[in-house]
């Protein structure tokens, strides 16, 4: 056992010291990464999933097995999605999403796909300093666990400027977890939109058509060609034997990856409300009609601000109690929302006490709805 | 794809876009930074939704 003893470190062309030693025990050190909130990624730990933990027979574009990570699928095998407790040991992650093919595609067709997204809002991507001649590296790293030895494919997709660059890595032994470190290159063309719209596309393939390869991957920033996405993308779908998992995804502002930003339960799910948020028999308030037939208006504050004016679905039977009777609401009939709330003129099953309007509350009554209000990019 | 839409009961005006091919179904705003909207605005361009009642 021995001590280095030393009152600073410094880089041998550096003109300031990145380490310096104190008398009573302590240092300071010129960190440039390791920043708090330093990955844009959200829910990458995959903790977070509102709509659900498992979903059949999937075949089409849509799903989101955990929240912010879009499941993006066309022509290549039916999937079941799900969040799952299959994890690398001893990096504190505790869920990741599960890709289980269940209908094989041994030899996709020339537009087939299969992805994992996630869809980044061009204000929240500032920090990258594209378009510019500061530009930053994209420095990518992600825990996964693939059923093919082989390459694999990261992509970025610049939807502003409709650039696209693609990073290869390899899987070096089939369903095991691998940690990959990844930096794709800065690019000084094509600035971000500073706004809430759908800027950056971060997606990792799992099996592609000839019409996603063929051509040199496209490894430096370039206009997108479709044959240099994914050139070398083992096919992750060719035996219902596969299951494909992917978790511990960060994405950084740097030239090499730091070690995983782990957040908390809450911390992450107000992050992803501001593109999801699911109530089981939501609190809702208003009033009625006079009439027995008259509709319902009534509405609540969310929890978080969306990030635009959301997509508003109701599923299964909520009761309402005006004080006297009660009835159940079924659906919405007219929907009115911003970013902050949500009111709706219900459909109805039930008669409340005819006479004159009166508030009205929604209650379980046994039964059980949910309201999904989706803003995601 | 099918989509119907739904005016505001009081004014009349176009309120919401419903996608009526899925289930549940989608209630959409008119709002352009939505993107089932941007999706039902590309549709249209060679469809017509089903109108108000």
């Amino acid at each position: 056992m021995s001590t280095l003893k030393v009152d600073a470190i410094r880089h041998n062309s550096a003109t300031s010291d990145a380490i310096t030693t104190a008398a009573d025990g302590t240092c300071t050190a010129n960190i440039t990464s390791n920043y708090s909130n330093r990955s844009v990624v959200y829910n990458g730990a995959m903790k977070i999933a509102q709509r659900g933990t498992s979903f059949t027979g999937v075949t089409a574009s849509g799903t989101f097995p955990v929240d912010r990570f879009l499941f993006h699928v066309g022509s290549l095998g039916t999937w079941t999605l799900t969040q799952s407790t299959d994890v690398p040991t001893g990096q504190g992650l505790s869920h990741s999403i599960k890709c289980d093919v269940t209908t094989a595609n041994a030899s996709p067709s020339g537009t087939a796909y299969a992805r994992i997204d996630q869809r980044f809002e061009g204000q929240d991507l500032q920090r990258f300093c594209k378009g510019t001649s500061n530009a930053k590296n994209f420095a990518v790293s992600f825990w996964v666990k693939s059923p093919k030895t082989g390459t694999h494919i990261v992509q970025l997709q610049d939807q502003d400027n409709s650039r696209n660059v693609s990073k290869a890595y390899t899987v070096s032994s089939a369903n095991t977890w691998e940690k990959k470190e990844l930096i794709l290159p800065a690019d000084t063309t094509g600035a971000f939109g500073n706004d809430n719209g759908g800027s950056l596309f971060l997606c990792f393939y799992l099996a592609v058509g000839t019409g996603y390869q063929g051509g040199a991957l496209q490894t430096t920033w370039g206009t997108p060609s479709n044959t240099t996405r994914a050139t070398g993308q083992v096919n992750v779908a060719d035996s219902t034997f596969n299951d494909f998992y992917l978790t511990g995804v960060q994405m950084e502002a740097s030239s090499y990856c730091s070690e995983f930003e782990h957040r908390s339960y809450g911390e992450e799910l107000m992050r992803c409300m501001r593109y999801c948020q699911v109530y089981v028999n939501p609190k809702l308030r208003g009033v009625r009609g006079s009439n027995t037939n008259d509709f319902h208006r009534m509405g609540m504050t969310l929890l978080n601000t969306l990030r635009a004016d959301p997509t508003a679905t109701w599923s299964g039977v909520q009761s309402v109690y005006d004080g006297s009777g009660t009835a159940s609401i079924t659906g919405i009939s007219s929907p009115y929302v911003d970013t902050v709330s949500f009111e709706m003129d219900s459909s109805v099953s039930g008669t409340l006490t005819v006479g004159t309007g009166s508030a009205v509350i929604a209650y379980t009554g046994g039964n059980e709805a949910t309201l999904t209000l989706s803003a995601e990019l | 794809m099918n989509y119907k839409l739904i005016n505001n009961p009081m004014s009349g005006d176009l309120l919401s876009v419903k996608r009526t091919d899925v289930t549940p179904n989608l209630f959409i705003p008119i709002n352009e930074a939505n993107t089932d909207y941007q999706e039902y605005l590309e549709w249209a361009k060679t469809n017509t939704a089903e109108p108000a009642d």
